[in-house]
This record gives C-alpha cells, sequence and structure tokens, in this order.
C-alpha cells in the first residue's frame, strides 16, 4: 500500500483502533479472569456478577496469594521449575549450537546439510506421546523416576531443534570474512567458532535461551509421567489442586498466574526473535 | 563456499548422539513393546528379618537366637508375552480409539483451519500503522505462551456453567459432549490464532512497500490485491504455518486433560491423551506403543506431505 492508504483516513483509523482493542481485549480476558480470582474471597468466587473487576465488583485481597506462596510445595515447585528450565536450556544451547554452526559453515556431502537440519527439526514435530512409555521404563529401570536427571534430559531433547535450527540461520548470516580472517591469522576451527563466531551470536543465542526456557516451564506431558513428587514442576502442582472439595478457584487463580507469569514475561522479552523461533527459523521476523 | 575437514564431525556430532540416544532409541524400544502384552505382576512376600539396634548389631532374645519381624516385600515384575501384531489389530477393532480418532480428526479439522483463517484476517487488518499495534502484538504473545495446563484449568472456571462468567449464555460448555468439544476447540483457537496472525505479519511486512504501489498503481482493487498479491506472497509461508498446527494439534494433550478430564465422557478424549491413559494410568505398555506409533505414523504423513517445501526453505 501507498503511504496515502496506509496512514487511513480518520473514519477507517478509528474503527481500525476499536477493532484492535476489542481483539486485544478477547485474547487478554482469561489471563485476566484468573488474575481477578486470585484475588477474591472463596465467598465472591460465584456471586461476583459481571466482569469480576477488583473494588468495583467485590473487594480484593491477598490472602490466597499469601497462602498459597507460603506452602512449601509451591515454591518446591516453583524452584524445580526454575532449576529444570535452567539446565535443559543450557544443555540444549551447548549441543545444539556447535551442531548449528557445523550445518552453517561446513559441508556434508554424504548426508547434505539441508537434510541434517531437517532430521533435527523432524524431532520437534514427533508427537511426544509416542517417546513417554518407553522413556518412562527406561527411567524406571535406571532408578531415575521422580529426578531432576530425568526431566532436563528429556527437555533438553525436546528444544534441541529449536536450537539447531535458529542458531544455523544466525550463522548464516553472519559474515563469513571475520572467522576466514581469524582462520588465515592462525586460528583453527575451534578458535574461529569459540572467539569470533561465538560472541556474535551470543544475542540470539541469549533470546533462544529464554524461549526454551518457557518451553520446559510450559511442559506437562513428561513431567506428569516422570516427576510427582521431588521433581514436581509447576504445570504439575496445578493439576494437583483438583482435590476431592473440587477445584477451589480462588488458589487455582494463584496457581495459574504464578505457572504464566514466568514464560510470558521471557517470551516479551525475547520479542524480537519469537516469529523465527516458532516457525523454526523458515519466517524470518 | 563451505569448509571441509574431519573437526565438522567433532562440532555435529554431540546433537545427534544425543537425539538417538533420546529420541531414536526410545522410539525403537517402543516399536519393540508394540509387540508385546506386558502384565504387570506385584507379588507380596513376608519375609521374617532379624531386629538390629542402632548401632547394627542384631538383637538377641533369651534363647540367644536373633529377633525378627515381619517385612512385606513388594515385588513389581512386568511379564511381555509375544504376541506380534495383536495389539495393531486391536486398534483397528476397539471403539475407544475409534472414539479417540474422530475426536482428533473433528478437532484438528475445525481448530486449526479457523486459526489459520482467523490469523490471516487480523494480520491484514492490522498491516497498517495504526496506534498501539506495537502493544497489540505484545498482547497477541501472552496466549501462546501461556502454560497451556493452566489456560485449561483457567477456561474451565471460566466456562463453570453455575456462576461462571458465561453462565448466562446458557451454553452447556463442558457438560455436553459436543458444547465441551465446542469448548476445547474454542480454547485452541484462543492460544494459537496469535500465532498464525504473528507469523503472518512478519511475512506481510517483508514484502517491499513497491509491489503494493505497483498493484495500486495498476488499478487492482483491494480484493484483487488480496488475491493476487498477498496470498500467492504468502503461501510458503501459509503452509509452514499450516504444517506446524497441523503437528502440534495431533499433539494436543493439555487442554483437554486440564479442562475437560476428556470428558463428559470420552467427548473430549483426543488420540493422545487415550494413549497415555491406556500406557501410564493402566499400564498396558504395549497397547499404548502400539497406539502411539499409529499416532506417530499419522504424523509421519502429515511430515511428508510437506517435506519437499521444508527441505526448500533450508537451504
Amino acid at each position: 500500500m501507498i503511504e496515502a492508504a496506509k496512514k487511513n483516513d480518520g473514519l477507517s483509523g478509528a474503527f481500525l483502533s476499536l477493532a484492535a482493542v476489542i481483539v486485544a481485549l478477547f485474547f487478554v480476558f482469561p489471563i485476566y479472569w484468573a488474575f481477578s480470582q486470585s484475588l477474591r474471597n472463596p465467598l465472591d468466587t460465584f456471586t461476583v456478577a459481571g466482569l469480576g473487576i477488583p473494588w468495583l465488583h467485590f473487594t480484593p485481597t491477598l490472602s490466597n496469594w499469601t497462602d498459597q506462596l507460603g506452602t512449601p510445595e509451591t515454591s518446591q515447585a516453583l524452584i524445580n521449575s526454575t532449576f529444570i528450565s535452567v539446565s535443559a536450556a543450557v544443555l540444549a544451547l551447548v549441543l545444539g549450537t556447535s551442531a548449528a554452526y557445523a550445518i552453517a559453515r561446513f559441508r556434508f556431502e554424504r548426508w547434505k546439510n539441508r537434510d541434517i537440519t531437517v532430521w533435527f527439526l523432524s524431532q520437534r514435530v514427533l508427537p511426544p506421546v509416542a517417546t513417554v512409555v518407553p522413556f518412562y521404563l527406561t527411567m524406571r529401570a535406571l532408578g531415575l523416576l521422580d529426578t531432576y536427571l530425568a526431566l532436563i534430559l528429556i527437555n533438553a531433547t525436546f528444544v534441541l531443534p529449536f536450537v539447531v535450527v535458529i542458531l544455523r540461520q544466525t550463522f548464516l548470516d553472519l559474515p563469513v570474512e571475520l572467522e576466514e580472517a581469524a582462520l588465515i591469522d592462525g586460528a583453527n576451527h575451534w578458535g574461529a567458532f569459540w572467539r569470533v563466531a561465538l560472541p556474535l551470536a551470543a544475542p540470539s543465542m541469549a533470546a533462544t535461551g529464554l524461549i526454551i526456557f518457557a518451553f520446559t516451564w510450559n511442559e506437562f506431558l513428561f513431567a506428569v509421567t516422570i516427576g510427582s513428587d521431588k521433581a514436581i514442576t509447576v504445570p504439575v502442582h496445578i493439576a494437583g489442586a483438583i482435590d476431592t472439595r473440587g477445584v477451589q478457584f480462588w488458589f487455582m487463580g494463584v496457581r495459574a498466574m504464578t505457572a504464566i507469569i514466568p514464560p510470558v514475561i521471557i517470551a516479551l522479552i525475547a520479542q524480537r526473535y519469537i516469529v523465527r523461533g516458532l516457525t523454526l527459523g523458515a519466517v524470518k521476523g | 563456499m563451505r569448509w571441509t575437514g574431519n573437526i565438522r564431525f567433532l562440532f555435529l556430532f554431540p546433537a545427534v548422539v544425543w537425539v538417538l540416544a533420546f529420541t531414536v532409541f526410545p522410539l525403537g524400544y517402543s516399536l519393540y513393546l508394540a509387540f508385546f502384552k506386558i502384565e504387570q505382576k506385584i507379588e507380596v512376600k513376608r519375609e521374617k528379618v532379624p531386629i538390629v539396634d542402632e548401632q547394627g548389631k542384631v538383637i538377641l532374645d533369651d534363647q540367644g537366637q536373633a529377633r525378627t519381624k515381619n517385612v512385606v516385600i513388594k515385588q513389581e515384575t512386568n511379564v511381555a508375552t509375544f504376541i506380534g501384531a495383536e495389539n495393531f489389530k486391536r486398534l483397528i477393532s476397539d471403539p475407544q480409539v475409534k472414539e479417540a480418532v474422530l475426536v482428533t480428526l473433528l478437532f484438528v479439522s475445525f481448530a486449526v483451519p479457523l486459526e489459520l483463517i482467523f490469523g490471516f484476517l487480523l494480520a491484514i487488518l492490522f498491516n497498517q500503522h495504526i496506534f498501539g499495534r506495537p502493544l497489540l502484538r505484545s498482547i497477541m504473545i501472552l496466549p501462546i505462551f501461556a502454560t497451556p495446563l493452566a489456560v485449561g484449568y483457567t477456561f474451565f472456571t471460566i466456562f463453570y456453567e453455575v456462576g461462571g462468567p458465561l453462565a448466562w449464555t446458557g451454553i452447556p460448555f463442558l457438560s455436553n459432549p459436543s458444547g465441551a468439544l465446542f469448548s476445547v476447540i474454542l480454547v485452541d483457537i484462543w492460544q494459537w490464532t496469535p500465532f498464525c496472525f504473528l507469523v503472518f505479519l512478519a511475512a506481510l511486512q517483508s514484502v517491499p512497500d513497491e509491489l503494493y504501489e505497483a498493484a495500486h498503481v495498476d488499478g487492482a482493487s483491494r480484493l484483487a490485491m488480496l488475491t493476487q498479491v498477498m496470498l500467492p506472497l504468502l503461501k510458503p509461508t501459509i503452509l509452514i504455518v499450516l504444517l506446524l498446527r497441523l503437528a502440534e494439534a495431533l499433539k494436543f494433550f493439555d487442554i483437554p486433560f486440564s479442562m475437560t478430564g476428556g470428558g463428559p465422557g470420552v467427548a473430549t478424549q483426543p488420540f493422545s491423551l487415550l494413549a497415555f491413559r491406556t500406557g501410564l494410568r493402566f499400564f498396558d505398555l504395549g497397547y499404548a506403543s502400539a497406539m502411539a506409533y499409529a499416532l506417530l505414523a499419522a504424523t509421519m504423513v502429515v511430515i511428508m506431505l510437506f517435506f519437499r517445501r521444508l527441505r526448500e526453505s533450508y537451504d
């Protein structure tokens, strides 16, 4: 569209802004609702009319938050999720970055570089339910059920394709001349990678690390299969909030918010890389 | 202009070995399991064990014999019997499988196209400089990264039919089989339309302005602009998004697990949830592995359909 068409006349501009507000409200509402629930007294849960706006429809209280965050189970789940997500992200970055560099800079005649890329990528497309039973049995045989290690291993595997595919593109976008200059100056390939390419790829690595941290944080199928007690993660902890007395909506609100806030904030920080990350590098955002 | 030299294998192999160990090995293992009937037997034995004191010395009774106590020992053993293709045959005739496949197909064929269409329309609508667009883009990131399990439970409270915020509509969001399937699809649309929107918007913005300009000068109408300029340009992107959404939708698990528990009855139990329950709740491990392979085969078909296109984008 030419500039004149792009700027819009007043009326359609107002219409578009209104549409944007409606769309935004639709996509924010559920998260807002969880937050609103977390501020209510149990009594207000089902009696509040309308949109449940604090102060207008009910008197908000922080007691659900203090109750829930004060329990050892909640802090345990938060610590576990953080530790497992960080470890899996670091592990996947270490393994994936060097593989991405290999694909971006070297020629693999027999397998073809793009087929290696697609091979890594296809791991991401596989249904995890296909590996959950054998993984469970293997971990049980090794005595690793309900351990951090088992969850770190499997999550690093799930996010590895992201690292390979995204960083491959990052390295391709870097000027190869810098590394060649280093090679001419007597560095070996390892030195060129470690001292020249890696520092330049650092921002992209950091963003990728954040995105895969969020993926691991949100993972549920393997978390509920492997970790039940000592290695309980935040989503598994939420699932445990349903007991014989039914769902306690006010506590559920708190737990939902504690689960949602970290990955969402991280995604906002890494915003610039999200489109590339989520399409596995196929679309540059 | 690519290098060779054997160091390239050192760069590549750790990740390859890793994937072989944690993806290919489990897949092979589960193919093996799919040909067995695995029964879990729990043997309970009682044994007399000598009682020891704090120093680890055996406590003796009056006769100088070691005092003993009874200990219950639980032994879990898996008994695997080779049954050939029996598990796969069972898949075909199992009514539960039939229903789960139907739920999955209904879910995929409604949710995925609607997400793409809504995402595309929103991207076109907001591909202009309007006030607050950066904020809108940030907001659209929220559903994508919100923990799916938390989303499921939150929507459970939203769809709650007594006193929930949508109770006034009178729609049986959770108690009626079709209503629950509709709700599950709606949640998926809520969560993944933003993804389609963001990707399409990024693709639209990478189209140079001159193209629109040229079409405009040629007197193309808005509709012609859409069908003859934008759609062809976005075709590769649309295919990638479609592939990713199809593959993800076949894995669909967290939302039915948390929001409906697969119910009422099995009305919202997708194939992955059935496979999970069969394997890890009822411990029918061989049958669950056969199910997993059926799902894997379906996913492979999807991948194959797009494989050529996918390869081209990684040249």
